[in-house]
């Protein structure tokens, strides 16, 4: 995976400089009295992949079709390649989009279905045989090509849209749901196919999934969606390990959640006052008044867990262990930590099952570092 | 269960024999030797050949064959317009009135329609001339009156099964409206579109009583002469005739079906030896 290091390393959005490739500007769609997108901005860069991620109804497919044109927003403006196409229609955009049905025309055969959006353009008939197996073949579905939608299985039919999608050489490539529609295990492979293609062909990609896991594993950045407005945008890294807010965190993966009030600040140190005994001490660059209520939000990983008590620790919660789950690699402990709060942790079973120290009923103290979790404010 | 089932094949046999007898028994007596409907007394086609002698069916019959593809034509036309209007624009001024005056058609009583058609050109010949006596034109727009509303029925359902993500997937790929519509949109509702023609088609050849309003001296269709003459007797030639129509309907519906089912069937075949 270096090629993925090498995406990182580049992080245009890092860069003040740069000029963002597809630019929404405080775009709202409303159908009637919904909003379905509620005041969003995003930049995108070139030959990014990007992802939209929320749960269903959330607004992604909406905002996705404002990119392609299927639909208007009601108000704010979209650019894509430093032209305003908030007005444009579909036709005329340089974009071009994968459907989460694939709508694959089925009175046409896969090349035909590719073929058609050439013909639009007019391309010469000798070019567009060309660009019809090239496309074909960068799919790996030149055998079916005389076939009709309806003869395809679900992994065909996805290969036959991402190719008919393709083309064009479209500009920016919307993706709705991609691999929503195929059985976990392809999806899997596919994930990995996706990206490669992706990177191969420099093409920039937005991606919309309800599937964080799939997210996170193609996506160069995230945002996170919930009704209709964006909560976080960022690096897969970033959004695990630096959630903005409580929605985020407890969105993506699991997460252990303290509340609490702001105590004292040394720094960029805060100690926080919990419920649950000894304060509480971790990294927050935000300024953060005294006595403000925040949660801390800890990744059941981070927290180590022991049978033994000790009095230096920074940060230390003692529970009693209700629930252990064996999941081979791993297991995953419920710690009761107050008669209302129970916290998850997951720890590698380094040593075999039967010679772990921990059992049911156990007394336990759970300790993470002050750089191990983030403060959150809302 | 054997026993079960005996009651409902007596019921379906009773059902199918009501239905079918009387059939059976016209394309039968349409080969009788004698001229009394009811005696059989051998086997015979000169009722054919006396048919074919007869100019004045033989002209009801042809006009009413214009008539009706004429009308079948016109009705798909209008029919799949409005079905299109009903379906793809969800409010537009006047929505519900268009709707119900559009498939009010389907439950006025034929007499009415007849009686306020005729009403209407009436009217139309006095003030503006046109048109200029009753036939054939008359006739076609009384028909397309009432098939339109048949067809859009059923183009409407077609169209609005049409997943609308096709559309505008082309539109996606760069084809405009028009486009769109002649590529995508046309070959899937196809068969909405041949089922409608057909509907149309038999409406029209079938109708008795509008055409008894709005034609004219001169302009008789099938259905006019057949009652004329059923009313001074009956003569095994319209039994002849009624063979052939329904020979010449069964062989349409066949060639039809045949037309629509022949893709399916060829993909079928295809998938199969790829396997
Ligand atoms: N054409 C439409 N008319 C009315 N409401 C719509 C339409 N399209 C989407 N919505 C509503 O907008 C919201 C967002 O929908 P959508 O973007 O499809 O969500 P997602 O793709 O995230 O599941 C939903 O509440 C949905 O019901
Ligand atoms: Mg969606």
């Amino acid at each position: 995976m270096s090629v993925a290091i090498d995406r990182r390393a580049l992080e245009p959005w890092q860069d003040p400089s740069a000029v963002p490739f597809v630019r929404i500007e405080r775009v709202t769609k409303q159908f009637g009295d919904i909003y379905a997108v509620d005041d969003v901005s995003l930049s995108i860069f070139q030959g990014e992949f990007f992802s939209l991620l929320g749960s269903s109804g959330c607004g992604k497919s909406t905002l996705l079709r404002l990119l392609a044109g299927l639909d208007y927003p009601s108000s704010g403006r979209i650019f894509i390649d430093g032209a305003d196409v908030t007005d444009i229609p579909p036709y005329q955009r340089p974009v071009n989009m994968m459907f989460q049905s694939y709508a694959l025309f089925p009175h046409m055969t896969v090349e035909q279905n590719v073929e058609f959006g050439l013909e639009q353009e007019r391309m010469p008939r000798r070019e567009r045989a060309e660009r019809v197996g090239e496309m074909l073949d960068l799919l790996k579905i030149g055998e079916l090509r005389k076939r009709k939608p309806d003869q395809l299985s679900g992994g065909q039919r996805q290969r036959a849209a991402l190719a008919r999608s393709l083309a064009k050489h479209p500009k920016l490539l919307l993706l709705d749901e991609p691999l929503g529609a195929l059985d976990k295990r392809l999806r899997e492979n596919t994930q990995f196919e996706l990206v490669n293609l992706q990177e191969r062909i420099g093409t920039t990609f937005v991606t919309v999934t309800h599937d964080q896991e799939e997210a996170m594993t193609m996506s160069s950045r995230i945002a996170v969606m919930e009704a209709g407005r964006i909560l976080q945008i960022d690096t897969p890294t970033g959004i695990y390990e630096f959630p903005s807010n409580r929605f985020v965190a407890e969105f993506i993966g699991s997460v252990n959640l303290f509340e609490g009030r702001v105590m004292q600040r040394d720094g960029d140190l805060v100690t926080v006052e919990t419920r649950l005994g000894r304060p509480i001490q971790m990294r927050c660059p935000l300024p953060l008044a005294l006595g403000k209520p925040v949660t801390i939000a800890i990744r059941p990983e981070k927290i180590r867990l022991s049978a033994a008590y000790r009095d230096d620790a920074v940060n230390q919660i003692r529970g009693t262990v209700e629930d252990i789950a064996y999941l081979g690699d791993v297991s995953i402990y419920h710690v009761r930590i107050s008669p209302d709060q129970v916290t998850r942790m997951t720890l590698a079973n380094i040593q075999p099952q039967t010679e772990q120290e921990l059992t049911w009923g156990q007394e336990v103290a759970m300790e993470w570092s002050p750089t191990s979790g983030v403060v959150l404010t809302d | 269960m054997r026993r079960g089932r005996w009651p409902l094949f007596t019921i379906l046999a009773f059902g199918y024999a009501f239905l079918y007898i009387p059939v059976a028994l016209l394309v039968i007596f349409s080969f009788n030797e004698s001229r009394l409907v009811t005696v059989w007394s051998g086997f015979s086609t000169k009722w054919y050949a006396e048919l074919f002698r007869n100019q004045q069916l033989l002209e009801a019959a042809w006009l009413s064959i214009r008539i009706a593809a004429v009308n079948a034509t016109f009705a798909v036309l209008l029919g799949t317009l409005s079905a299109n209007a009903l379906v793809r624009h969800r409010r537009f001024r006047g929505r519900g009135g268009f709707e119900l005056l559009l498939t009010a058609p389907l439950v006025m009583p034929d007499v009415i329609i007849g009686l306020s058609l005729l009403l209407l050109f009436v009217a139309l010949q006095q003030g503006i001339g046109w048109p200029d006596g009753r036939g054939f034109t008359t006739i076609t727009i009384a028909h397309i009156t009432f098939s339109l509303a048949y067809v859009a029925v059923v183009v409407r359902a077609r169209l609005s099964q049409l997943d609308r993500s096709l559309e505008e997937a082309a539109m996606d790929l760069g084809a405009r409206p028009l486009t769109v519509y002649l590529r995508i949109t046309l070959p899937l509702i196809a068969p909405a579109l041949l089922s409608g023609w057909l509907l149309a088609f038999t409406l029209s050849l079938d109708d008795l009583v509008v055409a008894s309003f709005v034609s004219g001296p001169g302009s008789t269709t099938l259905p006019m002469v057949i009652y004329a003459s059923v009313r001074m007797g009956v003569s095994p030639q319209i039994n002849a005739l009624a063979t052939l129509i329904m020979l010449f309907v069964a062989l349409a519906v066949v060639v039809a079906s045949l037309a629509l089912r022949s893709q399916a069937k060829d993909r079928g075949h295809r998938t199969n030896a790829r396997r």
